[in-house]
């Protein structure tokens, strides 16, 4: 125990791990925030750049911009409605209204520190009950896959906005999207047009830009003469009495957040959607309602998505199995300092183990501190004149969207989406549940088929898979019950026996 | 200002000037096939800082991903010939004629180095009803289709050592696809596939830790990494003629780069290559360094072409038959 | 912006524009592999393409149906002349990126769109942009190594000499 709590703080006690921690965090922050820079991108440069270094500075550097890159996507999502990574995107969708009514200063803090609650929650977990979950997250077979993606791809119906079948079309054309390219399964052809720049599919990165950023600045030019919104800075860190409010909530979505964050093939983004949903559905009475700037609808995603960060190196250390596309690329710099992740490191390194959970909790404290200094500068960008800011977030837009894959096709993608978005946006679709069908597409497509393969193409066979498997049949019910609870059939059955029982009370 | 303007000139003089002994004298572009984190991407970026020391310059590297690496290849053979981009890649090109990929692939580059080789090795779920190969053919063949083999797509590695199984014994089994060996590999541990042919790097660890069974080596002699598994020829002496087969790391240029570029860069990775910590990295994760280059590459690389086509060709596989393209049938 | 009860100018050509996109996509999933099998790599798009029509049918009904006209034109209210020239910019931009180089064109760019959207002298416009391409530019090129297009500017030779420079500057 001694032996652990030694490990644990020598990222604390050492002067240059720690300033590198903090560092990493700050750059982090920023690579978050900047659409087209990934925290994926900057963590294998990393390999590179640290590769002379020993393991400690190295991973210390890593984990503090994994930490960072997470939380920092959510500055540009409050600000421009232009979420800087996909684990943003939920933060948006409450996070840029309360900007538009001069609150961002307080909508930053409060996703500063709800962010920080979330992390600390995840590497809990990570520290206390890490063999558990990663043999859990292993029991997940594809029809568990393809049963949670559903789940997923039915938060459609938090995002339409205005009009339920919109939000549908705009789903189902999300979902279409991430399947043109070759299928990865069986190196089919799809949606190609015979076109070899297509075979890499379109980027998601560059849809995601267009969609947001693109038919933002687009819209906004319709205001390009109005003098931007004037930010009132009052509270910026949230009251104990606020974060205690959000305690019951947020425990709640950050074990969404772990959970997702350890499954393999899953991570932040489809964790921060899904506890954004959750908080929609649980917050009965929210003193404003989601979409228009709900506390709640902020403070769901930015816990979940941080906390997805302990529950992505669950698998990690203890099995060697990566849980999202960065500790895939933590993976390959520790082989490269001579480590060998894999289950054999837990027994013959412990050393690592309480070492990145250090780091971890170091980086996450470095967060909040960051994260809650030089807000006032950041809320000065809403400020600045849109002449100025509309060009800038154009010319972030291309090199954002050329910088993810080197390609100039992927920046023709990003300005069609742009216009598509912006006519989607005039026309009364979210953009939103496109996003979440490029997101999920591969998950239910590629999982959908294995369960089927393995199945040997018999439906009836997958059906009593599903039904004699306890946790194909949770998640098969909750799938039933979210359906049967958007369509129109349920609410005129609550409303009827809801009324029935107001009266009743009466009587 | 007036600094950079100078420096412009200086640059510009530079580039004219027709002495390319100064090579490298701006960053190479290292065009990597698959994505961050994967082994090629390991190798490649574990093997090019001691080449860059030889070098005296540096190599940016990026991942350019999607089309089963052939996006990358396409992109590479677009560049000029003048040794500045350079494609770090796998194996999978050498198919992309029969899969029907295209017709770009490693004959329209120059090899630099062949790095290093896997060892393909077939492994189980810890709860599978066999222990060894003949026990597992027995069981395939006693409950067709019910064995789940995990692959990553034709062409892929499973694809291929599953047809070459297929192709001396009678194996019906549902090959369940997924995007890598990584993802397989986890759904092997949580036992959604029953078997997983898989490169020997990828699997070790958990062989090790007791959290997959092997059941063969699919190679002449035992490993040093795994001295306890038999080879396959143990049991089954007929896949001598296939083997040893396993997929490869290499780092080619376009084909017309001049010769001097060629010479400086494979003087450059086979260094690299030889530093003892990449050597150690490549022991511990179970690859067999190559290190060749030249004619000598050429001739592995044109053997390699021919053995797996005409495997998967044979096996149904394929899309075309490795003769449109003039690749012989092995001896 | 939207109102659900009025119908906005050009929303019935855009409803009609999804249904033919959806039955071209639909169409175009139905040949990826037919209806072989319920594993074939054309399930899904079907299955979502099948899903486009479906809604995209509804939505152009629904449209039709409303009576009410939004009083907007267009050309002045969804498409006015300044969305429609800044993004034939951004397409000029996409154009001259490769020929061009990344630094002339976006420093075009940036000049050009705050000088019209701003009107406050062009020096002051050029300034602004270049203070921000600074930025971009070492933030992508030099921290990320990026490699944009370099285009007319040989942007290699003279990062290499700087780095001489300053290498050469250390040594001594």
């Amino acid at each position: 125990m001694t032996e652990a709590l030694q490990f644990f703080l020598i990222s604390w006690l050492d002067l240059k791990l720690l300033g590198l921690v903090a560092l990493g965090t700050f750059a982090g922050i920023y690579v978050g925030a900047i659409p087209g820079l990934s925290v994926t991108m900057a963590v294998s440069i990393l390999i590179s750049f640290t590769f002379a270094w020993d393991v400690y500075p190295a991973l210390c550097l890593m984990v503090g911009i994994y930490m960072g890159g997470v939380y920092g996507g959510s500055r540009t999502a409050i600000l421009l409605n232009i979420p800087g990574a996909p684990s943003a995107i939920a933060t948006a969708l409450d996070g840029y209204p309360l900007a538009q009514k001069g609150q961002a200063g307080e909508a930053i803090g409060l996703s500063t520190v709800m962010s920080f609650v979330g992390g600390f929650i995840g590497i809990g977990v990570l520290a206390v009950a890490a063999p558990f979950v990663s043999e859990f997250a292993l029991t997940f077979q594809p029809r568990d896959y393809m049963l949670l993606a559903i789940l997923g791809i039915l938060l459609v119906g938090s995002l339409s906005g205005e009009s339920l079948l919109k939000g549908v079309f705009a789903g189902a054309l999300g979902l279409l999207i991430g399947a043109v390219g070759l299928d990865p399964l069986t190196a089919e052809e799809r949606f190609t047009f015979g076109m070899v720049e297509l075979w890499g599919g379109i980027s998601f990165i560059a849809v995601m830009i267009g969609l947001f950023g693109v038919s933002e600045a687009l819209t906004q030019l319709h205001y390009i003469d109005k003098a931007a919104v004037k930010q009132t800075i009052g509270r910026i860190v949230p009251s104990w009495r606020a974060v205690g409010k959000y305690l019951p909530l947020s425990m709640q979505t950050s074990s969404i957040g772990v959970i997702i964050g350890a499954l393999p093939g899953t991570g932040g983004d489809i964790a921060a959607l899904m506890a954004y949903d959750h908080a929609k559905r649980i917050t009965r009475h929210p003193e404003v309602p989601f979409g228009e700037g709900a506390q709640e609808g902020l403070v769901a995603p930015e816990t979940a998505n941080n906390a997805a960060v302990g529950g992505a190196f669950i698998p990690m250390l203890t099995l060697g199995i990566p849980g999202d596309a960065v500790t895939a690329i933590i993976i390959g710099a520790m082989f490269i300092h001579g480590l060998n992740p894999g289950p054999m490191l837990m027994i013959e390194q412990p050393q690592m183990f309480w070492f990145i959970t250090g780091a971890l909790v170091l980086a996450n404290i470095f967060m909040l501190i960051f994260g809650l200094t030089g807000i006032r500068l950041f809320t000065k960008i809403v400020e600045m004149p849109r002449a100025v800011l509309i060009p800038l977030i154009l010319l972030l837009s291309i090199v954002g969207a050329y910088a993810v894959n080197n390609s100039i096709t992927d920046v023709y993608w990003m300005l069609l989406f742009g216009a598509f978005g912006y006519l989607l946006k005039t026309y009364g679709y979210q953009v939103g549940p496109v996003i979440l069908g490029v997101i999920l597409s591969r998950l239910i497509d590629e999982n959908w088929r294995r369960a089927i393969i393995s199945e040997q193409e018999d439906l009836g066979r997958l059906f009593l898979s599903i039904l004699t498997s306890p946790l194909s049949l949770v998640l098969f019910g909750a799938v039933v019950f979210i359906f049967i609870s958007q369509t129109p059939l349920w609410t005129g059955l609550r409303a009827r026996f809801g009324t029935a029982r107001a009266r009743g009370d009466g009587v | 200002m007036k600094t950079l303007f100078t420096g412009a000139l200086a640059a510009l003089a530079i580039t004219t000037a027709p002495a390319l002994a100064e090579y490298p004298e701006k960053e190479i572009q290292g065009i990597i096939q698959w994505g961050a984190g994967g082994s090629t991407d390991t190798v490649m970026r574990a093997v090019t800082p001691h080449a860059e020391e030889v070098l005296g310059g540096k190599v940016v590297m990026q991942n350019m991903t999607g089309g089963v690496g052939a996006i990358a290849v396409k992109f590479a053979s677009a560049q000029d010939a003048d040794g500045y981009t350079l494609l770090m890649g796998a194996e999978n090109p050498l198919l992309y004629k029969v899969m029907g990929l295209g017709d770009i692939d490693y004959s329209s580059f120059v090899p630099v180095n062949v790095l290093a080789r896997g060892v393909p090795i077939l492994v189980a779920n810890n709860d599978a009803p066999f222990d060894t190969l003949e026990e597992m053919v027995a069981y395939v063949q006693e409950n067709p289709n019910e064995v789940k083999f995990g692959s990553t797509g034709p062409g892929g590695l499973p694809s291929v050592i599953t047809a070459m199984l297929q192709s001396q014994i009678e194996l019906p089994v549902t090959a369940v696809p997924y995007d890598g060996d990584g993802p397989a590999l986890t759904a092997l541990q949580g036992g959604a596939i029953d078997v997983m042919p898989a490169v020997l790097g990828a699997s070790i660890e958990a062989i090790k830790a007791g959290r997959i069974k092997p059941l063969a080596i699919i190679d002449v002699e035992a490993n040093e990494a795994l001295p306890d598994v038999a080879p396959i020829t143990e049991a089954y002496p007929g896949f001598e003629t296939y083997l040893p087969w396993g997929p490869f790391f290499g780092v080619f240029v376009k084909e017309g780069t001049p010769d001097e570029v060629v010479a400086k860069l494979t003087e450059a990775y086979a260094a690299g290559v030889e530093n003892a910590d990449f050597q150690q990295l490549m022991n511990d994760r179970g690859f067999e360094v190559m290190n060749i280059s030249g004619d000598e590459a050429q001739e592995f690389l044109d053997k390699w072409q021919s053995v797996t086509s005409w495997l998967v060709y044979d096996a149904g596989i394929a899309k075309a038959s490795p003769e449109e393209f003039d690749i012989p049938r092995p001896e | 912006m939207h109102d659900p009860s009025k119908k906005m100018p050009g929303e019935t050509a855009f409803a009609v524009v999804l249904v033919g996109l959806s039955g071209f996509l639909l169409w175009q999933a139905i040949l990826i592999s037919g209806f072989e099998a319920l594993s074939s790599p054309g399930a899904f798009p079907m299955a979502a393409a099948f899903a486009m029509l479906v809604t995209s049918v509804a939505i152009l009904i629904k449209t039709l149906r409303l009576r009410e006209r939004m009083a907007l034109r267009f050309f002045t209210d969804v498409a006015p002349p300044v969305i429609l020239a800044m993004f034939a910019m951004m397409l000029g931009y996409a154009l001259l990126l490769k020929p061009l180089g990344f630094l002339p064109t976006s420093l075009l760019f940036l000049t050009v769109s705050i000088f019209a959207l701003r009107r406050r002298g062009l020096l002051w416009s050029f300034g602004v942009s270049l203070a921000s391409l600074a930025l971009v530019y070492v933030i992508f090129r030099l921290v990320f190594t990026v490699l944009m297009p370099s285009g007319i500017v040989p942007e290699g030779e003279i990062l290499a000499w700087l780095g001489d420079l300053f290498s050469g500057g250390d040594a001594q």
